[in-house]
């Protein structure tokens, strides 16, 4: 039992300060039972501070400390650091959250709020009071990284992990790899295509024996945890063998008689039930579409490399750590939102994108020619609540009028669009002959270096207008012509109609509709509900899932450059879990009393990580915790008729001991 | 419990440390007020919260006991949701045996953004108590 | 000049101990290697350790900082070098780099002092405190600011007078006026530039008025206005002391200019000025708070919804362009402004103005190497030259960037950055 404890209180440089009156919290606290010292800081967290708490202890043979400042989220692992420096046990020291729980949420009432405080510290010390030195549980760790995603992101962090010699399974559900960024032509800033940056990489990928690439690969299964995972994936076949004959490979495509729409020129073509995306893809052996080959044998005729015997296995993958780069969907607009699939020459961004990588010579869609294009921005980002949205949408026998809601639950903005347009625009301008560029924007968005993409922009010709909040621009079609029209706050709420050949809808990023991964793994996700980091600057790739990281669009939109940023933070992440061959985990674990048990198979039914057994000890079965698979939740401890099982740091004799403090009146 | 002067009631809240706690934080950082006798004490899973505690926190003087489930976020397991509701109607079916009103044991789902629905759900709870001490 | 010289070696060099250099000297120590951490300033924590609070989550700044640099500053392998210069380095080979650093004397012998202020209390020059951006006064004998890491005394020798009366009030008598620079030729695997950026220096603006009139100041005095360890405890304006209560932000000063040269966008200023906002609307309840913009761009993760939490809490958004400040008799300024809504040119009167100024580039970055072998971008950024694959490369293999030193960024982007600079940096080390 601890006896001599030292309180620190902080004052967060008024940010609890201001509320919460931290020297009166401290006078009523410093003469309970065993508080040798208490004191009031500025910064508990600065390293004068932690230096200070460092004497102390030393000095006086401290044998406890409480901090009461901000969340336990934020500094519990910095304080754990100062006791251990001090030779203190890390669990002698225990937290009290007096900013985000008391002065912040008690701003308006600083009496309260004191009160507040001092309850809570009191409680505080009254468990550090029964506090136990504890020592962490030591595991293996496997030398291994399991990477899901192989777009732009999940290629990059393989290559790196692989470089810092840790082996990796690199694991992609399409048959190619390259993810969106295949798809894309000529990238900003740089003279590369999104093939040529995908060709790249896989060719590194390729050069590196520790790199283990499934294709057609599915996570079914994820049991184990930080530092032993093991996911099952199924792996689909290619049904065509590895070693073959490109040319013959053509003539079997050529000869399939079956056609679907291409997803991945965004279903704007067809492509053949055998197919790759382009030629030279990556792996570079085409792929049969299973689902929509009518096994009419055409192919088999002219190719022998083709192989329906070859069947969907199963593999089993074991990694230290799971790096999750997933990615993201392309919003979809609705149909009628802004003429989509109402009016056959409105497009979306990737769409267009696509468009203009197959035309040649003349821009051209669905056989017109495109000269006049309008750019209709933010659609899919930037929404408002429902109602807020002057919606349009009507039909008259004159013209008929498009939707132009702009509600939903995408509040954010998807950060790519306005340059990725712009340089798209652009292109299409250097390349194609006699093109009109329209931006129908709400606020242009090049930040950083990107400006100089938009300065180009307007120094082309390209002209820009801008609707009011609410107030987007309509699609009108009228006797087989289509004009966007928009009252601009550039010339001062003017209307301004525009005819436009095509519509380009400038859509955003939104999370992958697919969620079954997210299910497995158990990923926590933001407002925006893509996947959540656990500080955006503290922690920004690790996840609430220990040994899961994660990085690219699969947290939120980003350029290619800030994917590959986080790619890299994220595999640097994820090595400092399994560099070592071994991990500590905390042991804040179930115990059993073998005095109490008698053995009735509850804890064993409750616990969802079978870490209960039954074992025999001095003739009496009862319930034992196996160490390293206990993860700590406690779903064992309601469920037991005899109070024989307690949470390590969870005791009832701890529990009581705070219910009490909190309960107790103060003056 | 005499003698605190204030218009609410006291709750005991449990809240858990990954899912319903960052949602309590949360709800203090964007100064969403809520009575300052509303204390939370953190554990790792809702599901692990014994009867005991609950029983001895009434007997302190509490007015009401909160439990901000993990829910469906859980991530020790979506048996949390079930395991959480059966802990809860176990100590209800104490409670009555005890001649305490259930309805000062309330639990609900907060996820780790739930902070307008935890503030929420205190209030009305604390308004509850607040009628149920008066009558 | 330098009288000694250090020789040791060392895995990684970063250059610049702000968030981004220190996140990258962490993530290489934590995987086993041995940095050196050298910083021109007094302090490590860069410009982020005098900020108030951070976007979009209203952080308080120092409380993320803070545990960082004390992190950083006991981290068994990395060497911090404060108020130190990079002189020069030269590439030897693959995994081979000489580097010669000088350590300036701070007069102070570091691991003696004890941070007790009493030199502080006993000098008597007074002279502008660069850490609060000149808004109040220090002394010549000075530790840099409350949360500065080393917490530590400093002499700024061209301000003192010699007096010698911090020598006498100094109870560990650690003021040594002998001190010379020390030199250091460290030998390297590879290298981390992660040397910031400056901010935009208002006064080429002249229209604005920066300098001349007492009651605008840039938006980092506001940061320090706003910030826990502030100068006044309070917002209030610096020409009269009054509480301000009509407050104007002027957004892209100095970017997106082409007039001063610098055609970027800086990327923060809408954020940081919409972050400001809330928090004057919070310290100065009955203050009215006008952003004056051309776009606003919050694009991040969380930032369209912060401006919209703004737009809630009725902070006044103009899209126009400012032409000119002027100033009446009371303090008061006139801003003459383009409404882009009305296409009409306006006047309106604050009593307050807060430039947002822009980020511009570290000229440091120049010097490091023999001309040309560090390529610049076109604004005297680093250049990223493999901006899409590998986003820290430069054009010396083995010499990586992170953060503002390549182009503007926020602290998250900065963080990622600093994240791939170190990872790269590793498996340049390891792959030898």
């Amino acid at each position: 039992m601890n006896r001599k404890l030292g309180v620190y209180i902080c004052h967060c440089g008024g940010n609890i300060s201001d509320y919460v009156d931290v020297e009166k919290v401290k006078a009523a606290v410093e003469h309970d039972e065993g508080v040798f010292l208490a004191r009031t800081t500025m910064f508990a967290c600065s390293d004068a501070t932690q230096k200070e708490m460092v004497e102390d202890i030393n000095a006086n043979q401290l044998d406890g400390i409480v901090v009461a400042s901000c969340s336990p989220k934020l500094h519990l692992t910095t304080f754990r650091a100062v006791a251990e420096r001090a030779g203190l046990n890390k669990y002698n020291y225990v937290h009290a959250n007096i900013r985000e729980q008391v002065s912040w949420a008690h701003s308006d009432n600083k009496t309260g709020a004191t009160e507040k405080a001092i309850h809570l510290v009191k409680s505080a010390i009254a468990r550090v009071r029964l506090a136990e030195s504890l020592d962490p549980i030591t595991i293996p760790s496997r030398k291994a990284v399991a990477v899901i995603g192989a777009g732009i992101s999940g290629m990059r962090a393989a290559i790196e992990l692989a470089d810092m010699g840790c082996p990796v399974t690199l694991i992609e559900r399409e048959h190619f790899v390259g993810g969106r960024v295949a798809q894309w032509d000529l990238l900003f800033t740089t003279d590369q295509t999104g093939k040529e940056l995908v060709t790249r990489l896989y060719d590194d990928i390729a050069k590196r024996s520790n790199i283990r690439l499934l294709t057609g690969a599915e996570v079914i299964e994820n049991t184990g945890n930080i530092g032993d995972f093991t996911l099952k994936v199924k792996v689909t076949p290619r049904y065509i063998n590895e070693r073959c004959d490109e040319g013959n490979l053509q003539r079997a495509i050529d000869a399939c008689p079956v056609e679907v729409p291409d997803d991945f020129n965004f279903n704007i073509t067809t492509r053949k039930a055998i197919y790759h995306n382009f030629p030279s893809e990556y792996p570079q052996y085409p792929v049969i579409d299973i689902k929509n080959c009518t096994r009419c044998g055409e192919c088999e005729k002219v190719c022998g490399s083709i192989d329906f015997s070859q069947q969907e296995k199963t593999v089993e993958v074991k990694a230290g750590s799971v790096l999750m780069a997933t990615g993201f969907d392309p919003y979809n607009p609705s149909e009628g939102e802004f003429g989509y699939l109402q009016f056959d020459n409105v497009v979306t961004l990737p769409q267009f994108k696509r468009i203009i990588d197959m035309c040649e010579e003349k821009l051209t869609f669905r056989g017109k020619d495109i000269h006049n294009i309008a750019y209709i921005y933010c659609v899919g980002s930037r929404q408002v609540e429902a109602g807020a949205s002057s919606a349009g949408g009507s039909a008259t026998d004159r013209y008929e009028e498009a939707s132009r809601d702009i509600s939903g639950e995408n509040r954010y903005c998807s950060r790519y669009c306005c340059t990725s347009v712009i340089h798209s625009a652009i292109e299409t301008k250097k390349r194609f002959r006699a093109v009109n560029n329209y931006h129908f924007t709400r606020g242009i968005r090049t930040y950083g270096k990107q400006e100089l993409l938009y300065n180009e922009s307007l120094k082309m010709g390209d002209i820009y207008l801008q609707s009011y909040e609410n107030d987007p621009p309509s699609v009108i079609r009228e006797n087989g012509k289509t004009t966007v029209r928009i009252n601009d706050i550039m010339t001062a709420g003017k209307e301004i109609s525009v005819n436009a050949d095509l519509i380009v809808l400038v859509t955003g990023m939104v999370p992958r509709s697919d969620n079954r991964i997210a299910s497995l793994f158990k990923l926590p996700k933001g407002r925006d509900n893509f996947f959540n980091e656990i500080h955006m600057k503290l922690r920004p790739v690790e996840t609430v899932i220990d040994g899961v990281t994660i990085c690219g669009a699969c947290q939120g939109p980003k350029n290619i450059t800030e994917s590959v940023n986080s790619s890299l933070s994220a595999a640097t992440k994820s090595f400092s879990y399994v560099s070592k061959g071994e991990l500590e985990l905390e042991p804040i674990i179930a115990r059993v009393d073998a005095a109490l048990c008698t053995w009735c198979g509850k804890c064993m039914e409750a616990c969802p990580f079978d870490a209960v057994k039954k074992v025999v000890d001095g003739g009496k079965e009862i319930a034992a915790i196996n160490n390293s698979v206990c993860k700590g939740c406690g779903m064992c401890l309601p469920v037991c008729p005899v109070n024989a099982i307690d949470l390590v740091a969870y005791s009832d004799q701890e529990m009581e001991t705070m219910i009490n403090a909190l309960a107790e009146d103060i003056k | 419990m005499a003698g605190i002067s204030t218009k609410s009631a006291r709750i005991l809240v449990f809240s858990t440390e990954k899912i319903s706690d960052p949602a309590i934080d949360m709800a203090g950082l964007l100064k969403l007020h809520y009575p300052p006798t509303v204390y939370t004490i953190s554990v790792p899973c809702s599901s692990g919260i014994k009867p005991a505690w609950i029983l001895h926190a009434f007997e302190k003087g509490f007015d009401g006991v909160f439990i901000a489930a993990d829910g469906s976020d859980c991530t020790y397991g979506e048996s949390c949701t079930v395991k959480t509701g059966r802990l809860v109607s176990m100590t209800h079916e104490i409670m009555k045996e005890k001649k305490l009103e259930p309805a000062r044991l309330r639990m609900a789902a907060i996820c780790s953004v739930c902070s307008e629905a935890f503030v929420k759900q205190i209030k009305s709870f604390n308004q509850y108590l607040l009628q149920m001490t008066q009558s | 000049m330098a009288e000694k010289i250090f020789k040791d070696s060392f895995d990684a060099l970063v250059i610049g101990g702000g968030i981004a250099g220190g996140e990258a000297a962490l993530n290489l120590a934590n995987n086993g290697f041995r940095v050196i951490l050298v910083e021109k300033d007094l302090s490590i924590g860069g410009k982020m350790i005098h900020l108030s609070k951070v976007f979009p989550t209203l952080d308080c700044s120092a409380c993320i900082t803070t545990p960082k640099v004390s992190e950083i500053s006991r981290h068994p392998s990395i060497t911090i070098l404060t108020g130190s210069e990079v002189k020069k380095i030269v590439k030897r080979g693959k995994n081979d780099f000489e580097a010669m650093v000088i350590k300036h004397p701070r007069y102070v012998r570091e691991e003696d002092c004890t941070g007790c202020q009493l030199c502080e209390q006993a000098c008597p020059v007074v002279v502008n405190d660069q850490y609060q951006y000149d808004m109040v006064g220090r002394k010549a004998a000075y530790i840099p600011f409350s949360i500065a890491s080393p917490r530590v005394a400093a002499i700024d020798i061209e301000n003192c007078t010699l007096c010698g009366a911090c020598e006498k009030a100094c109870p560990t008598k650690c003021i040594d006026f002998t001190q010379e620079a020390t030199e250091y030729q460290l030998s390297l695997r590879s290298v981390i530039i992660a040397t910031g950026f400056n901010l935009f220096d208002p006064l080429k603006i002249e229209r604005f008025g920066y300098g001349k009139m007492k009651n605008v100041i840039t938006s980092m005095q506001m940061e320090r206005l706003l910030a826990p360890t502030r100068p006044y405890n309070t917002v209030l304006r610096p020409g009269d002391g009054k509480m301000p209560c009509r407050l104007a932000y002027v957004l892209c000063t100095g970017s997106r200019d082409i007039t001063v040269g610098n055609p970027i966008c800086s990327q923060i200023c809408c954020m940081y000025s919409i972050k400001q906002a809330q928090l004057l609307m919070g310290a100065l309840p009955m203050a009215d708070v006008t952003i004056y913009y051309i776009n606003i761009r919050s694009f991040g993760k969380g930032f369209e919804e912060f401006y919209d939490q703004a737009k809630g809490m009725g902070v006044n958004f103009v899209k126009g362009k400012i032409g000119m400040i002027s100033e009446k008799e009371d303090g008061d300024l006139i801003l003459r402004y383009e409404d882009i809504n009305d296409n009409v040119v306006k006047e309106a009167s604050h009593d307050m103005v807060i430039l947002s100024v822009g980020v511009v580039s570290n000229p440091d970055n120049a010097a490091f190497f023999d001309s040309g072998q560090l390529r610049l971008d076109p604004f005297e950024f680093v250049c990223q030259t493999d901006l899409l694959a590998s986003p820290a490369r430069t054009s010396i293999g083995g010499v990586f960037v992170a953060g503002t030193a390549s182009g503007p960024m926020d602290i998250p982007d900065s963080i990622l950055s600093a994240g791939a600079a170190s990872s790269e940096a590793m498996s340049y080390i390891i792959r030898k």
